[in-house]
């Protein structure tokens, strides 16, 4: 899949609450069970657990924003394959680190921790994210955040696409791939 | 200085003095797969076009999440973990029969020492931690690891415990770990070390340091280390020809938050389903029938666990409805139990008794649950479907409650067990 990052994102704003589960809540469990890794096929069902309509109202540029420990329990990629194939942003206040990970090697763009950022929008307000900088603007109401982006290493995985692609430019300069 | 432990294994692993947040690329020492993953990665290398690997001799593969193959299926994966074990050339291969648990038995055969760094694709690798050295699990990403040596690890916080005081009579070590699950913030434990040490580490086997270092994964630390001591030196100068060099924090290291707790303080506690982190201390679920137990798994199947069990089912039986599988974690364990005289206990109590390795814990692949039945057992988690139906209530406890409970038919606090008849 070609890499669709790009570092700044517009879009509307989706507020989630704390405690939002990997299994169930972000994605059925059953498509963990099926091993179903296409983003493209996974997109359609993300957050089927809390609200079935979100699926069709989010779209790519958008932004998640969600509380405390997002995607906490078994680290199944899939819920986050689908966010990846939705095309969204993600600002969570905590991540559990698992979770993180497999953000990172699904290939969302992230800033993993910002505390009260759930205070900072609300659903529909237009929101611009640098996930390079950390910068944060609600267009809307004007009110700015700033939180730590990700490492750069971390941010070029993001960027080429998630763990696949950034595996193969490792083989590749390594003279094995 | 001013370093923990973790810091210092990391530094020495990438060759340059490392600090809480850098991104490194350290190569373990040693690398363990299960044989539920060898083909997986092995389908993954072949996607990637990979046809040898970094360091064949630093990585084990380990039979040990279905050693008795129970339909043809399982016995083909077998045959196939066989034949990529011949083809990427790897010298450490324990098939069915040979180590046991793969979160165990590399410290038995002293590849696992004080200061190393290891990494493994299943989550307790923790484990290793028992001895001083640190692991960490690498899932996805173990294709990478093991094509080209490293993948990229952030350097993390440790969380200190010092652990006082001295278990109370009836309560183990698997009391004390689940207790710890339930004092500790998830918030706060996320991705750190967890590193014990303290007044009470010395009276600590080593197999109650492999408990405590197996469950903090639970609530989302990264690994758990034992600050080493001579007790370590001990248990590996016969098992290594390798020199032991006990790697300990410095005095005036960074801990990301302290705590101080005190084994004295512990009674029998259990997770109640759904999660292991769900813990209550027994009263509260006292009385509730079960149907299946199970002792074992890579947190309780060492000999220390299957003693407190046999101590219980001596010149006693199971309670009629109940049938108890019990797992010695290692092939040396499963000898040292028949040594003692254990297995004798527990057949003749009418336990069943396994082959080495995860046991019933592994998806219940052996002995599981059917719908509506209820279990207790010493295994590391207790999501619905975790011992084969999803409908089944799993609790988990320590050995002496599991003993016990499945002697009397309901969860059974093992200090206000009678005689045996």
């Amino acid at each position: 899949m070609k890499a669709n990052f790009n570092e700044i994102f517009e879009g509307q704003a989706f507020v989630l609450g704390n405690n939002v589960a990997n299994d169930g809540d972000l994605m059925a469990l059953s498509f963990a069970l099926a091993r179903e890794t296409d983003p493209d096929v996974l997109k359609a069902h993300i957050f089927a657990g809390i609200d079935r309509s979100l699926a069709l109202r989010i779209k790519p540029n958008d932004i998640v924003i969600a509380g405390k420990r997002f995607g906490h329990g078994n680290p199944h990629i899939q819920g986050f394959l689908g966010l990846r194939g939705a095309g969204i942003g993600l600002l969570t206040e905590s991540i559990p680190s698992s979770s993180y990970r497999l953000a990172i090697n699904a290939g969302v763009p992230i800033l993993p921790s910002c505390p009260n950022i759930c205070s900072l929008a609300q659903t529909g307000d237009h929101l611009r994210v640098d996930f390079n900088t950390g910068e944060i603007k609600n267009l809307t109401t004007g009110a700015k955040a700033r939180h730590a982006p990700p490492p750069a290493h971390v941010q070029k995985i993001i960027a080429s696409g998630g763990w696949h692609q950034m595996f193969r430019i490792r083989l590749e300069a390594s003279g094995l791939g | 200085m001013n370093q923990t432990i973790t810091e210092k294994i990391l530094s020495n692993s990438v060759g340059h003095r490392v600090n809480v947040g850098d991104l490194i690329f350290p190569i373990p020492e040693l690398v363990t797969i299960h044989d539920w993953y060898v083909a997986n990665m092995d389908k993954a290398l072949e996607e990637f076009g990979v046809s040898q690997l970094f360091m064949p001799e630093n990585i084990v593969f380990v039979t040990d999440h279905e050693p008795v193959a129970v339909s043809p299926a399982a016995a083909e994966r077998q045959k196939k973990v066989r034949e990529i074990a011949s083809k990427y050339k790897i010298e450490h291969f324990f098939d069915v029969g040979r180590g046991g648990h793969g979160h165990i038995f590399p410290v038995e055969l002293g590849m696992i020492r004080p200061g190393m760094f290891v990494e493994g694709y299943d989550t307790h690798v923790t484990n290793f931690g028992a001895v001083g050295c640190l692991a960490f699990a690498v899932l996805t990403e173990v294709s990478e690891l093991v094509a080209l040596g490293s993948v990229w690890q952030i350097v993390p916080e440790t969380v200190r415990i010092d652990v006082t005081g001295k278990l109370p009579k009836g309560v183990t070590i698997r009391d004390a770990a689940q207790k710890l699950l339930r004092v500790l913030d998830p918030e706060v434990i996320d991705d750190t070390v967890v590193e014990f040490g303290g007044d009470a580490i010395s009276s600590l086997s080593i197999d109650a340091r492999f408990t405590l270092c197996n469950t903090p994964t639970e609530i989302g630390a990264r690994s758990s280390i034992v600050e080493p001591d001579q007790r370590v030196v001990d248990y590996l100068a016969p098992r290594t020809g390798h020199r032991i060099n006990l790697l300990k924090s410095d005095e005036r290291a960074k801990y990301k938050h302290r705590i101080t707790f005190n084994l004295s303080d512990c009674e029998p506690q259990v997770a109640a389903p759904p999660r292991p982190d769900n813990v209550v201390e027994i009263s509260v679920v006292a009385g509730t029938p079960i149907d299946h137990a199970y002792i074992g798994s890579c947190a309780s199947g060492l000999l220390d666990d299957l003693e407190v069990a046999a101590n219980i089912l001596n010149k006693r039986t199971l309670h009629p409805r109940v049938r108890l599988f019990i797992t010695p974690g290692t092939q040396e364990i499963f000898q040292q139990a028949l040594e003692r005289g254990f297995i004798e206990v527990f057949i003749k109590a009418g336990a069943v008794v396994t082959q080495p390795g995860c046991g019933v814990c592994a998806g219940g692949r052996v002995g599981p649950v059917a719908p509506g039945e209820i279990s207790i057992g010493t295994g590391t988690r207790n999501d619905p479907g975790r011992l084969g139906s999803m409908d089944a209530d799993l609790y988990i406890a320590g050995p002496s409650v599991v003993a016990a409970s499945a002697t009397m038919g309901v969860i059974t606090d093992p200090r206000f067990l009678g005689d045996p008849k």
